[in-house]
């Protein structure tokens, strides 16, 4: 008993609701496939990557040197002193976790949000993110000093009788990287196997039709098949999300279970795993941008799908925002004088430099891409996107450093500074990414192109299946 | 040429439409065993095929919470039971402490079931299909959708069922032979896959044998860390010409005493003068009330844990002990009974010294009390005494 | 799939909305009645166990109002189809927000009858003693002198409560923030900035019922992401202002998402009882789809792991550093009075509807869901209890009449606004331009 309404037609036929499609241009099925695995099949792989493949090769190379050096010398190579124990190996560390975090985000938390713009980045993010787990990884295995005895940190029965400290949070951190890293694997794993099907069946060389053919397991796209992959995959990602918000909140407690002014806060961990999604997404952009223009995949990785990473990006620096906000009033408001202190000596003590870059990279570049001209300037959105990740580097480098360098008891006082190992390491720990990232791009497919295919018009069937008579 | 057995009858359709108008219509006719191709999964198409809901979700429930169990037994296990040791003020089993790995290791079992069990429901790895001999099959990783109905279906026949699929739309039907050729890996490759099955149980072997038997080779330590340091040892070899005398502990020098060595007092130092035990405390002290309350006080502190506050034997460490010596856990011989008339006849020389040099199990003090101190102790012993005998 | 013209059939309210409102005034007035007569006659102690409980309750509708606030907010910067249907229920709740914001004027009261029975900060130089014995009354009645008089000890068997020196350093310390005319001054900066946000995104959809092209849409999204900043803080500090400085020397820098965390599982909890309402009635019955209540259910079950990852954050965090100036909070909340309260909301708002709210079926069995909404209401108020509650006393409990009846009061006068609000609007945002994909899409 109530009044019906005829619907206006004209609101939902405006245009300017709606997004642009997922998939540019004239393509079909066909096209797609074709786009994505010709890259794969190419003789010879773009100019570009030859260049940039060698830099990296050239910096790996630089990394295992430096790990070889540290693991003869000893932990004294590197800047560490008391009291700023955790220099820049925990600082590389957090760094690099944080950015595997994006491409889980991407494939499971924007699966169940059933955001089908998902689908032209998120094979490329998740291979970013079992690399960057990998550089991540390295990190705190070489920074014990003890390395050939690093597994005594799995509660494997050893000649001391002794166990692992499960009551510490870098135990804690020990098991939640491993499972990022092993749960992420699988994942993009299994989303690989149907597209590496497809690269089978276009195979023209033995071996080619070998090795895809071995990896992908004998997928045939049989229905009865997908149905079990598509529960599997959605239970993946289900389980997936609550991981991504563990695992930085994990390494969020390496910090917050202290007592350390400016390291004990209780928002510690949404504001850690916000900010590993805003320095994730940055890379993701970082790795994007070059890519699709290299490899000729403008028509999958859209504008739309740029903007919408650069929303992503707002919204979580927001939220780091934000965090900062609460850290600064509650350093006041608690009324404990170290944690004050603790802020002031951030903005003007003898870091400061690092603060206001971190600033400035965190809160005020990112206002930037409130205008749609920025979001849709590629070369602005590049520069802004490696802004973010020198931002959130110095994030965790000020994060660590000040609380440590100065606490509790000013005799204990000392500066820290880097030394050229530091700096060759880390920047070694990106000639491993890259290294990874651009077999990747030569040898794997790089967009998901069965997840692609099931996003375009042409996929939806007209008409709802009739139940049946087994329904 | 011989004909050969089908395997199925292949249709291939050119569009998502077509595929689950005909999807729905071999479901309807009553056929089992058959399956759709598709490059992507298909909106909808369990419904038009009549596929249940798989079983997958309870399997991974049912391992989730395994892991989950598993988690806290380890932590409980490790940490509380086999080797429990108090950290940081945590009790031993901190629930709050084994929250994060006990989720760790949910989503750990849980994943990993997700994964294994797809494939294995699925059937996969499998790496041969007739279907894929077929040229046009390739493009159902591509553009096209398949229906293939097999023979060893009950209502599978060659000719009808060829003609009812042609009859649905498809842009084309073929047979799919069975392969006449053994589909099973080549002996070969499983003589090498059970080889190196075999081989990697050597290494398990053999650390089963090290653990299980003794050896008075020394322990092969690959990383010598800090066994040989760069230092000289006290009774070793020196280097040559360092010191004259060729020695690297140093003597003390001529003329020089240590700290709190100087013992001119010998009386007062070790309670003996002139190999006597002295029978009075030194008179270098001054002995008042409050000398014996110091002696009480350190008393309380140094020798009531064993000789009990009234002297008497029975302190705490006694009380404990004869609670392990009734588990069957230690021998034991109670501390002396300090009002006891062997010990009320000793000298105060020879109580002083039995302090600082310790006698029989009891350790000596000297490092823990100063010399006025123990004369004070001395004195507060034989107030104890004087006590007992009233 | 409903198609939009069968989903606009029955999307008023007719007039069960008034029906709705009179009952819901009823309840609301007679609650706030016998409230206030048992609360206000009884000794200074039970007096100020009423402001505690007004505190609860209006904590709890406006926690609710706040949820809903920032689901229709939310759902304009997304771009979010599945919501559509439900968004209108939403946004009639949270037009209420200035007439909710009403409901907390009596809190002026206590706030500044100089004795600082709610707030101890804003006591006359009592708010120290009160924090050191907690069962302390302020006002001095004879008869409850006996009572006052606890020894220290007993009120702090785990050592972490100040010693009255500290106390009275760190209050002072925050007076530039914590006194009355500041405080008061904060309180209308948000009332009246939520008032505006939920007039806009209020007025604004409902503009879009009419409008012949999707530019009311289009402004609501373009406003949301600023307002939804301006809502993180202002809520952030509200939830300081009212709740964390019951205990003026304690603080946690995550409080706000805390309380953010609760606010939007209530809100999905009230949307499902509203849709089940209103559709149990026969209105909206083809607008609002088993699919939209899988994805109400979704949500709710998201925001109740949600819950429980921030609330632990805040607890581990606290426990193990175990430094005393934090842990005091945690310790009265352990005390032998309060722990089983404690356990409740461990069990009741986490470990409880985390298994229960994880299978599809009960997502998509819409009566299973209700029970789980209704469920998820009581654990909210039993949250905020646990949160306002132990700073009046840490060593008892009076659960009462006075607690029950205010909060049906509060409820009561919230149901009459929002059917009130209801009474000749669409149920459904008609002319929404994302509505035919709400009506169509079909969960995994």
């Amino acid at each position: 008993m109530a009044d019906s309404f005829t619907v206006p037609a004209a609101a939902t036929q405006d245009e300017r609701v709606f997004p642009a499609p997922l998939v540019a241009g004239t393509n079909d099925f066909a096209s797609v496939t074709e786009t994505v695995c010709s890259i794969v099949e190419a003789p010879r792989a773009p100019k570009a990557w030859y260049v940039i493949f060698g830099i990296a090769v050239a910096l790996l190379g630089v990394l295992g040197a430096m790990i070889v050096y540290l693991v003869s010398t000893g932990v004294g190579v590197w800047g560490n002193n008391q009291p700023v124990a955790w220099g820049w190996p925990i600082v590389n560390f957090v760094f690099w976790v944080g950015i595997g975090h994006a491409g889980t985000l991407i494939s499971a938390v924007l699966f169940l949000f059933r955001q089908g713009w998902r689908t032209g980045i998120n094979r490329f993010s998740e291979a970013m993110t079992i690399f960057a787990v990998i550089c991540a990884g390295m990190f705190p295995a070489i920074h014990v000093g003890r390395i050939w005895v690093i597994w005594w940190v799995f509660p494997i029965p050893n000649q001391m009788s002794m166990w692992p400290n499960f009551r510490s949070p870098l135990l804690w951190d020990v098991f939640a990287v491993s499972t990022y890293f092993s749960v992420s694997l699988l994942f993009w794993y299994m989303g690989l196997v149907p597209d590496l099907a497809t690269i089978r069946d276009r195979a023209k060389t033995k071996a080619r039709r070998f090795w895809y053919g071995l990896f992908s397991l004998g997928w045939t796209g049989s229905n009865r098949q997908w149905h079990r992959y598509e529960r599997a995959y959605l239970i993946l990602a289900a389980l997936a999300t609550p991981l991504v918000l563990s695992v930085h909140s994990v390494v969020s407690f390496d910090f917050a279970t202290s007592q350390l002014p400016g390291w004990h806060t209780t928002i510690f961990p949404p504001y850690f795993v916000a900010g590993a999604i805003f320095s994730g997404f940055a890379m993701v952009l970082t790795l994007a941008i070059p890519a699709r223009k290299m490899f000729g995949l403008e028509d999958l990785i859209t504008m739309r799908h740029i903007e919408n990473m650069c929303k992503i990006i707002m919204a979580t620096g927001m939220m780091v925002g934000y965090a900062y906000a609460m850290e600064f009033f509650m350093a006041w408001y608690s009324g404990n004088t170290y944690e004050g202190f603790a802020f002031v000596n951030r903005a003007f003590g003898p870091y400061w430099w690092a603060y206001w870059i971190m600033v400035s990279c965190n809160v005020i570049s990112p206002q930037i891409f409130w205008s749609k001209k920025a979001r849709t300037n590629l070369t602005l959105v590049f520069i802004m996107s490696i802004f973010v990740n020198i931002g959130m580097w110095f994030e965790r480098f000020v994060i660590t450093v000040t609380s440590l360098n100065r606490d509790f008891l000013p005799s204990s006082w000392h500066y820290f500074s880097p030394t050229w190992v530091d700096v060759l390491t880390l920047l070694g720990s990106f000639g491993l990414f890259f290294t990874l990232f651009m077999l990747f791009c030569r040898w794997l497919p790089q967009v998901a192109i069965s997840e692609v295919k099931n996003v375009m018009p042409q996929a939806h069937p007209h008409h709802h299946p009739s139940e049946g008579k087994e329904g | 040429m011989e004909e050969r057995k089908l395997h199925s009858v292949m249709a291939e359709f050119t569009d998502v439409n077509s595929l689950m108008a005909a999807a729905e219509r071999v479901r309807d006719a009553g056929f089992r065993k058959w399956d759709c191709h598709t490059p992507f999964p298909v909106h909808g198409l369990d419904d038009a095929m009549g596929v249940k809901m798989t079983r997958l979700p309870w399997i991974v429930l049912a391992m989730g919470l395994t892991g989950c169990g598993l988690g806290l037994l380890l932590q409980w296990w490790t940490n509380a039971y086999d080797y429990p040791y108090i950290i940081s003020g945590k009790p031993v089993w901190a629930i709050p402490a084994n929250i994060p790995i006990t989720f760790e290791v949910t989503v750990l079992f849980s994943a990993f079931t997700a994964f294994f069990a797809m494939w294995i429901m699925n059937d996969l790895p499998r790496w041969f299909s007739p279907l894929s001999r077929k040229k046009n099959f390739a493009r159902a990783t591509d553009d096209r959708f398949f229906v293939v109905i097999e023979a060893a279906d009950p209502q599978f026949d060659g000719v009808r069922t060829a003609e009812f699929l042609n009859g649905l739309g498809a842009a084309s039907v073929e047979e799919v032979e069975m392969p006449d050729e053994p589909t099973r890996l080549p002996a070969r490759y499983r003589h090498l896959l059970f080889t190196l099955a075999m081989a990697m149980l050597v290494p398990l072997a053999m650390i089963y044998n090290a653990q299980h038997k003794t050896s008075t080779e020394p322990r092969v330590h690959l990383v010598k860390d800090m066994d040989k340091q760069a230092r000289f040892r006290p009774q070793g070899e020196t280097l040559a010409g360092l010191f004259a005398d060729g020695r690297m502990s140093r003597p003390r020098i001529e003329g020089t005493v240590g700290r709190g060595m100087l013992r001119e007092d010998e009386g007062l130092e070790t309670g003996m003068e002139g190999g006597e035990y002295v029978t009075a405390v030194p008179s270098a002290l001054q002995v008042d009330e409050d000398f014996v309350r110091r002696g009480q006080e350190r008393f309380g502190i140094y020798c009531a844990p064993c000789h009990g506050f009234t002297g008497k034997g029975d302190g705490l460490v006694h009380q404990r002990a004869l609670q392990l010596a009734a588990e069957g856990n230690a021998q034991w011989v109670q501390p002396t009974d300090l009002s006891s008339a062997l010990v009320v006849d000793q000298a105060d020389g020879r109580l002083y010294e039995t302090i600082r040099m310790g006698r029989n199990t009891m350790p000596a003090y000297a490092s823990a009390i100063p010399v006025e101190d123990r004369w004070a102790i001395v004195l507060y012993v034989r107030a104890l005494q004087r006590a007992a005998a009233q | 799939m409903n198609s939009l013209n069968e989903a606009v059939q029955d999307v008023q309210a007719g007039d069960l909305a008034p029906r709705v409102a009179r009952i819901g005034l009823v309840v609301g007035v007679v609650g706030l009645l016998v409230g206030a007569g048992f609360g206000l006659t009884g000794d200074a102690h039970a007096k100020q166990h009423f402001w505690f409980a007004w505190l609860v309750a209006f904590a709890y509708v406006l926690t609710i109002g706040m949820g809903t606030l920032f689901f229709s907010m939310i759902q304009h910067l997304v771009n979010a189809h599945w919501s559509v249907t439900v968004r209108r229920l939403a946004e009639i709740t949270m037009a209420n927000l200035p007439a909710i914001c009403l409901l907390g004027l009596p809190l002026l009261v206590p706030l500044l009858d100089g004795h600082g029975t709610l707030w101890k900060w804003a006591g006359g130089g009592h708010h120290g003693e009160e924090a050191a014995h907690g069962a302390e009354v302020p006002g001095g009645e004879s008869g409850a002198a006996a009572e006052a008089v606890e020894p220290a000890a007993q009120a702090d068997p785990l050592g972490v409560q100040l010693a009255e020196e500290e106390h009275h350093e760190f209050v002072e310390h925050k007076r530039p923030f914590l006194n009355s005319g500041f405080f008061i001054a904060r309180l209308i900066g948000y009332f009246l900035i939520w008032a505006l946000m939920a007039r806009f995104f209020f007025r604004g959809s409902v503009a879009q019922d009419s409008a012949s092209d999707a530019a009311p849409t289009l402004r609501m999204k373009k406003w949301s992401a600023p307002a939804i900043i301006v809502f993180a803080l202002t809520l952030s500090f509200a939830a300081f202002d009212l709740l964390m400085s019951l205990d003026e020397t304690w603080f946690s820098t995550i409080f706000g998402v805390y309380i953010f965390a609760g606010s939007f599982v209530a809100c999905f909890a009230w949307l499902v009882v509203c849709a089940k309402f209103l559709q149990s009635r026969g209105v909206m019955k083809n607008a609002v789809t088993r699919e939209h209540y899988h994805d109400l259910g979704k949500f709710m079950f998201a925001f109740v792991f949600f819950w429980g990852y921030i609330a632990f954050s805040q607890f581990m965090l606290i426990w193990y550093a175990n430094i005393p100036e934090e842990t005091h909070w945690y310790a009265n909340r352990i005390t032998p009075a309060w722990i089983n309260w404690s356990w409740l909301l461990l069990i009741g708002h986490f470990l409880i509807p985390f298994p229960g709210l994880l299978s599809r079926h009960v997502k998509r069995r819409t009566g299973v869901l209700l029970f789980w909404a209704i469920y998820m209401l009581v654990m909210h108020w039993v949250d905020l209890y646990w949160i306002v509650m132990p700073n009046l006393d840490p060593q008892h409990v009076n659960f009462g009449v006075v607690d029950v009846a205010l909060t049906l009061g509060m409820v009561g006068i919230l149901v009459f606004l929002t059917a009130r609000r209801a009474s000749g609007q669409a149920l459904l945002p008609v002319n929404d331009p994302l509505l035919p994909q709400s009506l169509g899409f079909k969960n995994a």
